[in-house]
């Protein structure tokens, strides 16, 4: 699971008010070098939440993140490359994501969440 | 867990009782007050579940603006226990058969859309599911000449991801799909990986029911064939209108029973009859028809609703299927998948009867999310 992807997910557990970001908890995590696209970075910028992403990157092991950022870092491609590594190469693929609320822990098995709800969380 | 098929004891008027898949012990529910008369028939333990599923709400819809809602037209709460049993039914179905599927029939797990009953090969019918994604994209008036393509897309019911890449490709945007199969996510991520579009798409196990995204992600939200394995329809429709982004597309294609006529109340049960049956195979709730989608979506304010009946452009994929299943390799897979996939192939013929009978309908519906 690419941190693109946790950027996207949320707990959706009955009585959270906000379960975005989710925690990651790594227990096996993976680098794989992705052929970079800057217009593709570009249109993601917009949509991305950041600090969900910073925080999420650090989690992995990874710091380079600024803590803010802005579209005018775009232009710079230090800030691009870096932007790319974190949301594209770096994949949790064991571990959990975890409610920020609830504490409760989706497991992420051969890089897939599995996102489904018990019966008493929905 | 193999299906026991016990029949079940006549529902009484104010209590609800079910027999999980296992045809363990029985359950009751008080939170359940519904009359179903489809309850009391024997083919199946899933029958529990799909009463328990049926909203009143779907019953008596009609075009008339009588006023008089029958008493099944209040909501009743869809019990999470029966709701988690036929998920597992349903990621068990999946797991064992997406392989024998793609391996006959490739990555598309849906019907095609051909021009005109004639007979096509089994390389058209490749081409016929692109074709079902092209006009299903065009109805929604998401053409290629469309000046805002979709950058996020969602894939309710992913299958193994042929959707979600197709149109992340398409539209050179972003694809997450859903599903409940474990397997299914796997093979996905798998196929994207090797076609090169692993930053582009991926998967979740997930409930289309509980989508695991805030609100608001996705200009369009992609539901292929799996509306009918929602045994709720009203939050299945809720979900996908939560997660659209303002100004985006929800595009679903699904399998409908016939509209009910202003004086129906239901089905005839003849016509339940054969849905039954064809729900126990592919663990499907409840059957709705075209027109509770589209009272669903008026509900929500949803824009610009479009709905069609397209069965005249999928007449010739059973057959076909029914054709691939019974050759050397389709019977040497199907009996290495195992009985759930099995009872899925008898119950072909029972789609091809429902279809002749105008009860089963293949159904396109689209609409807008308001902008603002």
């Amino acid at each position: 699971m690419r941190l693109l992807t946790h950027n996207m997910l949320s707990s959706n557990i009955k009585g959270v008010t906000n379960g975005f970001p989710l925690r990651i908890e790594v227990e096996k995590m993976v680098e794989k070098e992705v052929e970079l696209n800057m217009d593709f970075l570009k249109n993601m910028f917009a949509k991305v939440e950041w600090r969900a992403l910073v925080e999420a990157s650090r989690s992995m092991g990874y710091s380079e993140l600024p803590d803010e950022a802005d579209s005018s870092m775009l232009d710079s491609d230090e800030f691009l490359r870096k932007f790319h590594h974190a949301l594209l190469e770096l994949h949790l693929e064991e571990g959990a994501l975890v409610c920020p609320e609830t504490g409760r822990k989706f497991p992420v098995n051969k890089g897939i969440p599995n996102m489904l709800l018990h019966e008493d969380e929905v | 867990m193999e299906m026991t098929g016990s029949g079940l004891p006549p529902c009484s008027r104010w209590e609800y009782r079910t027999r999980p898949l296992c045809g363990g012990a029985l359950l009751s529910s008080a939170s359940t007050r519904f009359t179903p008369p489809s309850i009391a028939s024997k083919s199946g333990a899933l029958i529990g579940c799909r009463g328990r599923f049926s909203s009143p709400v779907f019953t008596s819809i009609g075009t008339s603006g009588s006023g008089s809602r029958c008493r099944r037209g209040r909501r009743m709460s869809i019990n999470a226990a029966a709701t988690g049993t036929l998920q597992k039914g349903i990621a068990e179905f999946y797991d064992n058969s997406s392989g024998i599927w793609e391996d006959i029939w490739g990555d598309h797990m849906h019907h095609g859309f051909y021009e005109q009953e004639s007979d096509v090969s089994l390389s058209d019918h490749r081409t016929a599911q692109i074709r079902m994604i092209e006009e299903s994209l065009r109805f929604a008036s998401l053409s290629d000449y469309s000046l805002k393509k979709p950058r996020s897309i969602v894939d309710v019911g992913c299958g193994i991801g042929g959707s979600s890449r197709y149109l992340a490709r398409k539209y050179g945007a972003k694809c997450q799909g859903i599903t409940l199969s474990p397997v299914q996510a796997r093979r996905a991520r798998e196929l994207a990986t090797a076609q090169g579009l692993a930053d582009k798409v991926s998967f979740q196990v997930a409930d289309a029911l509980n989508q695991p995204f805030p609100d608001g992600q996705f200009d369009l939200v992609w539901s292929m064939e799996s509306g009918e394995h929602m045994p709720d329809k009203t939050k299945f429709v809720n979900e996908l209108a939560r997660v659209a982004a303002p100004g985006g597309t929800i595009i679903i294609v699904t399998w409908c029973h016939r509209d009910l006529s202003p004086s129906e109340e239901s089905l005839r049960p003849e016509e339940k009859a054969l849905l039954n049956k064809i729900c126990d195979a592919y663990y499907l709730p409840e059957w709705c028809s075209t027109a509770d989608y589209v009272k669903l979506l008026q509900s929500l304010s949803l824009e610009d609703i479009k709905a069609a009946d397209w069965s005249q452009y999928v007449a010739p994929f059973w057959p076909a299927v029914i054709k691939s299943a019974l050759t050397w390799k389709g019977i040497t897979s199907l009996l290495r998948s195992g009985w759930k996939t099995i009872r899925g192939a008898f119950a072909m013929p029972l789609m091809i009867e429902g279809y002749k009978k105008g009860l089963i309908k293949f159904a396109i519906i689209t609409c807008r999310k308001p902008a603002s």
